[in-house]
């Protein structure tokens, strides 16, 4: 099955690649005419060549045909495998290659299905239903300006190579076209995905100094996005329905609800990286904001490497700070996740100088009274209520120290004062049936318990039983 | 009883009896010039009790004062206004409020004096009462907080308000981190000494802050840290720095020790033993760094040694003293390039070496005849040629450690005996000597230490020898030398009445009659007799009224002995802090009678007590609880004793072992 699988891979990989090239939109100026000498198979010379943004009903009522055909098919091949199936157990090998002729045929339908209504969507964006930027607004972006024009396209699948089809990779290659054409103007390419995982990246990430790769100016292209894109907060869209998601994987992962044909493991895999893209020129992104280092007008100007840099970078640097620490109350940040980050050790493992200043990280405090003569680090006070609750808890329980003749002489092993008469034989021949039987601990608990005589000590009450306040002057004190 | 002791025992005697013109006329500064010079502690008690005169010059001269017990703490806290030194390690039960109150009813300025506590393993005390002993103390300089394992930063805190402290120990006070240690060096910056060993929290950042805050620092020991290179680059900063000690730092490697290498030339002591990423190479540079170093030791660190370090080693020529490089392959070459660079070696330690020869031995001490201390142990190859070379050589010799070095006989020792009469230590466990041998080393007089476990070829015979001559001897070892009957102890006692430690484990011939002998060792302060199967109760009721210095008693395994046994520990053997009583036939009863006499008991090991009920257990640690420290214990009682004792004996800082061993009785 593999095997055949990726000999089928093998034979249509061009095809599919060429097809589908456009699928990156910042390759996309002039590809419409690239794609005129297609053909369709069902001789709709007109259809092939739809403009961006409007649909032929002529080419719709021919794919919606062709998808019933298809259709027929495939219900055909499954109801003479039902039949089969209620016969004899056929062989093995019949079975996986009808399944494979299904999968093909399904395939090829949800792909069908996909163009066909791909095709409405950017119809749908026009009368502002998502909240995507008009379509006017690309022109503005150099450079960037793809059409969907592709999609079409997908219809020149004929059923000859109908079987090929069943690659997963051509099936993601596909799909993923299929949705970043969708995106129009399809600002978002497809490894930002991948990009987002190491968001941490930021907007510094995009300078030259710190990637070490300084590339001289014009060795790249320059692209420049506007404020609006820049804010958009989705860049992928379910075609079906129109839901706007930040990751093309919580779309695959969405689109599993519009039906068991997105439930496949190749419409669920990660789409592969372009490879044509590797011979691309190097993109790089100036910040729209003029004035702004990142901005292409400056003199000193440093691109940024990449779409989520520009995000971050413009929001950070140009942006209001909306988010506020819901702990400190104080620190605000324009990036969410900047904010996270923060709320992570905000209020946690705070280290405290005996100035009363405090510090994030021991690291901080520890400088900080290295430099300052008489600074000394405040202990947590919590850790201060702990033991001493321990303490008071231990004092409670022991037997006064100090005056063995004031103890409970309930308990005459405990007392054993200062001279070794303290335990005659007598007594212990006396006390040793009580005490060898079970349920006479209550007694020796009792001569345990009272510390009365320690706490009427002068002394003692300065650390028996001590109030709050105590600790707070005595830490004050400390502090001095 | 000392010479001079009875010679004023006398004079005061005399001098009451007189009425009032012996002791009494003298002043009391005299008096207690006189008591200063008197060593042993029993004379000193002697003289107290004989005289007023004496008991008040004590009083006001006292200086140095070894608590025991907590209830009479206040009152010599009283007695003795000018102490300089309080030790409170021993002291049973202490805790917060019995210090605090001590200190209390001392006065004011009651311990004004006071430089010197040492608090080690009183593990009771926490902050509250070393604040107060802080506040009493304002010239206090030096502390020992050592090994007490609850201790945390509160309780360092509270030390750093003493301001003047120039030493500290804080050895296993697992708790402090560096903020603990961050305090103390901020309120203590005339610190010189200080030891961490083992406070695994602290760390780089902590040290680093130390070498900042205390210029002063002579001596730091940071063995067992997790600190890295960084601490010592901090550390090499330290301009008064004599001694380092870094034993079993992993995470320090040859880098470090280049940093180390880059500071003042006051550094004298190195220890990296066990620091697993110190090659000689590291060595080598520190060396060159620091050209006055004295001792180094690196032992269980080192797998090779290059000829880098050799070389750098001979700059070393004029001062190292010791040098120490256990476990590590040597050859004959580099013994006696060491012999040859360092000639100045006092102490040389090659315990565990592979690789050390006769040659070898013989080429390192032809040029060092200094050498005071050697340490061959398991050094197997070695024979009676190597002990004639030392003999020939080293006419100082005091201490040589020979376990496990099976080739030597009566022959060498003969030769080092006579050559060498200051030897005071010599290890010959698993040697195979014979009462020959003994005979030999019996004319060294001045013999302190000697070791002869595993040697079953040793009779009574070799004992008396040893007894005829050796009178300053303290510590036996004769661990399974099954030979001794009790006439041998009979011998030893005749001549050896200083000793304080003795080994008799698995001395199976040994009897009652012969525990009768040793009651007239009234120094004994150690004494194991684990697995002697023949002695009862009637033996250890005479080691208990005879030894009244007994500290520490191994019973394990003495099946024969009883509740009597017991029972006459518990009415004499006042000062004894550790026993262990695994496997012994005793009762609940006893267990109880003992626990509750014994004020000084810290440490009790008691396993598989059969005989002792469920009852027995919770009454006898009711009636301990507060002052044991440690106890050993089958696992089994965990569940069945009440929480509440087990939780009383945790806050009162004891630590508790709980063991699973099937119980099976040995015969040896």
């Amino acid at each position: 099955m593999d095997r055949s699988q990726n000999h089928i891979h093998g034979q249509s990989a061009a095809n599919f690649c060429y097809q589908f090239g456009s699928d990156n939109p910042l390759l996309g100026m002039g590809i419409q005419q690239q794609f005129a000498p297609f053909t369709s198979p069902f001789g709709a010379s007109s259809s092939t060549n739809i403009p961006h943004m409007d649909w032929n009903p002529a080419t719709m009522l021919d794919n919606l045909t062709f998808i019933e055909d298809k259709i027929r098919q495939v219900k055909d091949v499954i109801r003479t495998m039902v039949d089969n199936g209620g016969q004899l157990p056929c062989r093995q090998g019949d079975l996986t290659q009808q399944q494979q002729v299904v999968n093909a045929d399904l395939t090829c339908l949800i792909v069908q299905l996909i163009s066909t209504a791909g095709s409405l969507l950017p119809s749908l964006k026009n009368s502002s239903f998502l909240s995507q930027p008009p379509a006017g607004h690309m022109d503005t972006v150099n450079h960037v300006g793809s059409s969907s024009s592709f999609i079409p396209n997908a219809t020149t699948i004929s059923e000859e190579n109908k079987e090929d089809m069943c690659s997963p990779e051509d099936y993601e290659e596909l799909f993923k076209g299929f949705t970043d054409g969708a995106m129009e103007g399809g600002i978002e390419i497809d490894n930002v995905f991948v990009e987002e995982q190491d968001a941490k990246d930021g907007d510094e990430g995009g300078d030259a100094s710190m990637d070490g790769e300084n590339l001289p100016p014009g060795s790249y292209e320059l692209l420049q996005l506007e404020k609006d894109e820049i804010l958009a907060p989705h860049t992928h869209f379910c075609s079906i329905c129109g839901k706007g998601f930040k990751r093309d994987a919580n779309l695959r992962m969405h689109m599993r609800g519009h039906g068991d044909e997105y439930k496949s493991p190749a419409a669920l895999a990660k789409p592969p990286r372009d490879a044509s893209v590797e011979h691309e020129l190097v993109k790089r992104y100036s910040c729209p904001f003029v004035g702004c280092k990142r901005n292409k007008l400056h003199k000193n100007f440093q691109p940024l490497k990449t779409i989520l840099c520009v995000k971050n970078h413009y929001k950070r640097s140009h942006c209001e700070k909306s988010y506020t620490c819901s702990r400190c109350h104080t620190k605000k940040f324009s990036v969410m996740a900047d904010l996270k980050t923060h709320e992570k050790h905000c209020g946690r493992d705070k280290w405290l100088c005996s100035c009363g200043t405090s510090f994030s990280r021991k690291d901080k405090l520890f400088a900080h009274v290295a430099l300052f003569q008489g600074h000394t680090p405040a202990l947590p006070a919590d850790e201060t209520k702990n033991s001493s609750d321990q303490i008071s808890r231990v004092g409670s329980h022991q037997e006064p120290a100090k005056f063995p003749s004031s103890m409970g002489s309930s308990f005459m092993w405990g007392t054993s004062s200062s001279d070794d008469r303290g335990l005659d034989v007598k007594g212990l021949a006396g006390c040793s049936e009580d005490i060898l039987s079970t349920g006479n601990f209550g007694s020796f608990n009792f001569s345990f318990g009272p510390a009365d005589g320690f706490t009427g000590e002068p002394s003692g009450s300065s650390f028996s039983v001590l109030p709050p306040e105590h600790f707070q002057s005595a830490q004050k004190k400390g502090k001095n | 009883m000392s010479r001079e002791g009875q010679k004023l025992d006398y004079a005061a005697a005399g001098g009451n009896g007189a009425g009032g013109v012996g002791i009494g006329v003298l002043s009391l500064d005299l008096l207690g010039q006189v008591l200063d010079r008197l060593r042993e502690p029993r004379d000193r008690k002697a003289c107290r009790l004989v005289s007023r005169a004496f008991e008040r010059a004590e009083a006001t001269h006292r200086r140095a004062l070894r608590v025991l017990r907590r209830e009479p703490l206040p009152r010599l806290l009283r007695a003795f206004p000018s102490l300089e030194r309080l030790d409170l390690s021993a002291c049973a039960s202490l805790d917060d409020a019995s210090l605090s109150a001590a200190i209390a009813a001392a006065g004011a300025g009651g311990l004004a004096g006071l430089r010197r506590v040492c608090l080690a393993r009183a593990s009771g005390v926490g902050w509250r009462g070393l604040e107060a002993l802080v506040a009493a103390c304002p010239r206090l300089e030096a502390v020992d907080l050592s090994h007490c394992v609850g201790a945390g930063d509160r309780e360092v805190a509270a030390l750093a308000a003493a301001a003047g402290l120039r030493e500290l120990r804080l050895d296993k006070c697992l708790a402090v981190t560096d903020m603990g240690l961050a305090k103390v060096v901020v309120g203590c910056p005339r610190l010189e000494k200080l030891s961490v060993k083992w406070c695994r929290e602290i760390s780089d950042i902590g040290i680093d802050l130390l070498a900042k805050k205390c210029p002063e620092l002579r001596s730091l020991n940071i063995s067992y840290l997790k600190v890295g290179n960084g601490s010592l680059r901090s550390i090499s900063t330290l301009e008064k720095l004599e001694e380092l000690a870094m034993v079993g730092c992993s995470c320090i490697d040859d880098e470090g020790l280049e940093l180390l290498s880059k500071g003042t030339d006051s550094l004298q002591s190195v220890d990296v033993s066990r620091c697993d990423h110190v090659t000689y190479q590291g060595l080598a540079s520190l060396i060159d760094g620091r050209k006055f170093l004295q001792k180094l030791h690196a032992a269980d660190c080192l797998h090779e040694i290059g000829q880098r370090f050799v070389s750098k080693l001979a700059t070393l020529k004029e001062t190292l003293t010791a040098l120490k490089l256990d476990g590590l392959e040597v050859s004959d070459s580099l013994l006696q390039a060491i012999g040859e660079g360092c000639n100045k070696l006092v102490e040389i330690g090659l315990s565990k070496c592979s690789g050390v020869t006769d040659e070898g031995i013989s080429s390192l001490v032809a040029r060092c005849s200094d050498l005071r201390t050697i340490d061959l142990t398991c050094c197997n190859l070695i024979t009676n040629n190597a002990l004639d070379s030392i003999a020939d050589n080293c006419k100082m010799l005091e201490c040589l450690r020979l376990e496990s070095c099976s080739l030597i006989n009566e022959k060498g020792l003969e030769r080092i005996a006579n050559c060498c009469p200051n030897l005071k230590e010599i290890d010959l466990t698993d040697c195979g000597v014979n009462d020959a041998a003994l005979q030999h080393l019996a004319k060294c007089s001045e013999l302190r230490t000697l070791k002869l476990g595993l040697c079953s070829s040793i009779s009574d015979k070799g004992i008396a020898f040893i007894s005829s001559n050796c009178g300053n001897l303290v510590e036996l070892d004769l661990y399974r030398c099954n030979s001794i009957t009790d006439d041998g102890l009979a011998a030893l006692v005749n001549g050896c009445k200083k000793i304080k430690l003795l080994n008799l484990c698995y001395c199976n011939k040994i009897t009652d009659s012969g525990l009768g002998h040793l009651g007239s060792l009234e120094e004994l302060t150690n004494l194991e007799l684990r697995c002697l199967v023949r002695i009862t109760g009637i033996g250890i009721s005479s080691i208990a009224t005879g030894c009244k210095s007994l500290i520490e008693l191994d019973l394990k395994r003495c099946y024969s002995v009883d509740d009597a046994g017991l029972g006459a520990l518990a009415r004499n053997a006042f000062n004894l802090r550790q026993l262990t009583i695994s496997y012994c036939q005793v009762t609940g009863l006893g267990l109880c009678h003992l626990l509750s006499s014994l004020r000084c008991l810290q440490d009790i090991k008691m396993v598989h007590l059969s005989w002792v009920s469920i009852e027995g257990f919770e009454i006898a640690l009711r009636a301990a609880c507060g002052r044991l420290k440690k106890l050993k214990m089958l696992n089994g009682l965990k569940t069945v004793l009440s929480p509440e004792l087990l939780q009383m004996l945790h806050a009162c800082g004891c630590r508790i072992r709980w063991v699973d061993k099937p119980l099976v009785y040995k015969d040896c």
